[in-house]
């Protein structure tokens, strides 16, 4: 029961990325009408710029700023080839270009950082926050959950309360009938890619050091977080939120199970399996009847 | 006085030419009414002025300043607003949000309310649901709301029971009497000659008809043959 318990507080560190990214797409969808699979792939790249600094001997801090910022960037050229040239397609043609875009990104940062080369990521949040039953609860763990509930309240606030929230609605609406009415589409695209890529960025940061920091790895972390998207139907900040924790919070439980550790991977797929089945179910029972 | 001046524009719909070598003028206090037969190219020109589709060729003046090469959004900054047809409010804001979006200072609201005062009272609700008259009387007074100098309409009518229509072509002509320079594209064409100043008459992509409104209300069949390109029967 213990172990079980320490590898349900482990998975809390994943659960809360998965939740952050999950947000974060959920963020971008509703926005800019995009099912972005490049998410991940967006915040391994300011990661990557974070290790290539460090391991060339800059400070860390400095270098994690440097690192947001090229994450921000990344997010913002991708949104630009999002706005510039697919602004009018279908949902369905922007979410296989960006999962063009998500390989193109994967066989760059894969070239660029040395495919399977070793890196060594600095661990930005050591230790532990607090003992829950026994068990050590990291301060990596906490602060990938605060940043995900800050990122979910400060989304909520922002689109209900801010100016610039209202143009971001309408224009996730109607996209035209915004521009038509003096709302700046493309900056404010663009403002919603970059913020994304910002907090994606030291999301993956913080969790890189407990996973394997290659760049095909972390860059499918974008499977989980859009299972929790899904969890949250693509709508709501929260339930995705709780969707993403969950998810980690299970993966981390599936590791004490020997029978099903080494498939606890593939607990994302069986979310989106499950959710999309659900969400069919009143078609199906509509064709039985 | 605001002027808008169209001449010899050309718009392309996937690359092929639909409005061609069109000229025609909008000023304040005037609605200048497009007519024309379903596919003649109105909604395309309109779209073309508004820069939703780039035009292939000739020149946009507002007051002076040639806007044709300006995305969407710097067009409506100059002082143009566009009536899309299809009523497209913002589905999940309410009406008042609908409204705030192209709004610059929050008192202006009012004159939105005092225009079509129905929305007053369903200032919280989603526009979604909104009848179809409210929904064409908001995206009107959003649109107004931008402060434009020229107003462009497209079908408002479309759907609407005459009543309403009524009811809006009374609010256009009320904003043209305030200085308001319209440019309206209407099926009903009997009740925009009723409002309008200036008609023009497009068949096959191109201005067949310059002229007065009162004069052409008055022969309905050269209007039918101006339509159809025929002799009246």
């Amino acid at each position: 029961m213990d172990a079980l318990l320490t590898s349900a507080v482990a998975g809390l560190t994943a659960g809360g990325t998965y939740a952050l990214l999950g947000v974060c797409a959920v963020f971008t969808y509703r926005l800019v009408s995009v099912v972005n699979f490049t998410g991940a792939a967006i915040g391994t790249a300011g990661t990557f710029a974070l290790i290539a600094l460090t391991e060339a001997g800059y400070p860390t801090w400095p270098s994690v700023f440097a690192g947001i910022l090229v994450g921000t960037f990344v997010g913002v050229a991708i949104g630009y080839v999002m706005t510039r040239w697919f602004a009018e397609s279908s949902a369905s043609t922007k979410a296989a270009v960006t999962v063009a875009l998500l390989v193109g990104l994967i066989a760059v940062g894969l070239r660029l950082t040395g495919g399977q080369h070793p890196h060594v990521m600095p661990e930005l949040f050591p230790g532990s926050a607090f003992r829950l039953a026994g068990v050590e609860v990291t301060i990596a763990s906490m602060l990938t959950i605060g940043l995900a509930v800050l990122f979910t309240v400060l989304s909520d606030l922002f689109l209900n309360r801010t100016r610039v929230g209202l143009h971001l609605r309408a224009l996730s609406d109607r996209p035209m009938a915004a521009e038509l009415l003096g709302v700046k589409v493309q900056l404010l695209s663009l403002l919603v890619w970059g913020l994304t890529g910002a907090f994606t960025t030291f999301a993956l940061m913080i969790i890189a050091p407990q996973r394997s920091p290659n760049f095909m790895t972390l860059s499918l972390l974008v499977v989980p977080a859009l299972a929790a998207a899904l969890v949250g139907l693509f709508r709501s900040f929260w339930l995705t939120l709780a969707g993403g924790i969950l998810l980690g919070v299970i993966e981390g439980m599936a590791s004490t199970v020997d029978s099903i550790s080494q498939y606890r991977s593939a607990i994302p797929f069986l979310v989106v399996l499950a959710v999309l089945l659900w969400s069919q179910r009143e078609a199906r029972w509509d064709e039985a009847r | 006085m605001s002027r808008l001046v169209v001449s010899d524009l050309s718009v392309n719909r996937a690359e092929l030419p639909v409005v061609s070598q069109v000229s025609l003028v909008a000023e304040s206090g005037a609605i200048s009414v497009l007519l024309g037969a379903n596919g003649a190219g109105k909604t395309t020109l309109l779209e073309g002025l508004s820069g939703i589709i780039p035009v292939a060729g000739g020149r946009i003046e507002l007051d002076g300043r040639e806007i044709q090469k300006a995305r969407p959004g710097v067009r409506s900054r100059e002082g143009l607003a566009h009536v899309e047809q299809g009523r497209t409010v913002f589905r999940q804001l309410t009406t008042e949000e609908n409204l705030k979006v192209g709004l610059s200072r929050e008192a202006e609201l009012a004159q939105a309310y005092d225009l079509f005062p129905e929305l007053v009272q369903r200032r919280t609700i989603r526009a979604g649901l909104l009848s179809g008259g409210e929904q064409q009387m908001l995206v009107i007074a959003r649109a107004l709301l931008t402060r434009p100098k020229v107003l462009f309409i497209d079908e408002m009518s479309a759907g609407l029971a005459p009543v309403i229509v009524t009811r809006l072509m009374n609010a256009v002509r009320r904003l043209a009497d305030e200085g308001l320079a319209v440019l309206l594209v209407e099926q009903f064409a009997a009740l925009a000659l009723s409002i309008g100043d200036r008609a023009y008459v497009m068949r096959r992509g191109r201005i067949v008809h310059d002229g007065e409104c009162k004069a052409l209300a008055k022969k309905p069949d050269e209007l039918h043959r101006l339509y159809l390109g025929t002799e009246a029967a």
